[in-house]
């Protein structure tokens, strides 16, 4: 990308999808922290075990799934 | 990071910006998000690898770290690829 080419609707678009990008990042590290401490019991060995890796996996899809729990029960809330 | 002041520093209060000036300030933020995972990191390492902290680093322990890095790196992508299969 050449800085100088840039005008203000360009810097916009940019940064929008800068945004979502940083707020994806932003998920993926605060849940690989999350499910890191949860998931990682033993130190580190030089591959993870099928268990601890399952674990991972699952720990963020389950993330997710009560995300849409707590999303429908603030709906019915309102 | 913070796009707002970025944002506004890019298009509304002072429009002719230099473009420079702006990709200066944008990499600025992004090293600063990286160095905030990078202490995060060294925190959750360091409960793993040194739990009886000597007068220096050892053998094991400093193996430890660099184990504990790559399977972090490793865990990140996991995660990711686990929201992204849920997703679609």
């Amino acid at each position: 990308m050449d800085p100088s080419s840039l005008n203000t609707a360009e810097v916009q678009r940019f940064l929008n999808q800068e945004k979502e990008r940083a707020m994806m990042n932003e998920m993926v590290a605060k849940l690989t922290s999350v499910c890191w401490d949860k998931c990682i019991t033993s130190t580190p060995g030089s591959k993870f075990s099928s268990g601890e890796s399952a674990c991972l996996s699952n720990c963020a899809q389950r993330y997710l799934d009560l995300t849409l729990i707590i999303m429908k029960r603030f709906q019915s809330m309102q | 990071m913070d796009f707002s002041s970025m944002a506004s520093q890019a298009g509304g209060s002072n429009p002719k910006m230099p473009t420079e000036k702006f990709m200066d300030h944008f990499k600025s933020q992004m090293e600063q998000a990286y160095a905030q995972k990078f202490i995060e990191l060294g925190g959750k390492c360091f409960d793993k690898c040194v739990t009886k902290p000597g007068s220096s680093l050892g053998g094991s322990e400093s193996s430890c770290v660099s184990r504990c890095v790559d399977r972090y790196i490793e865990a990140t992508g996991i995660v990711g690829r686990a929201l992204f299969k849920a997703n679609q």
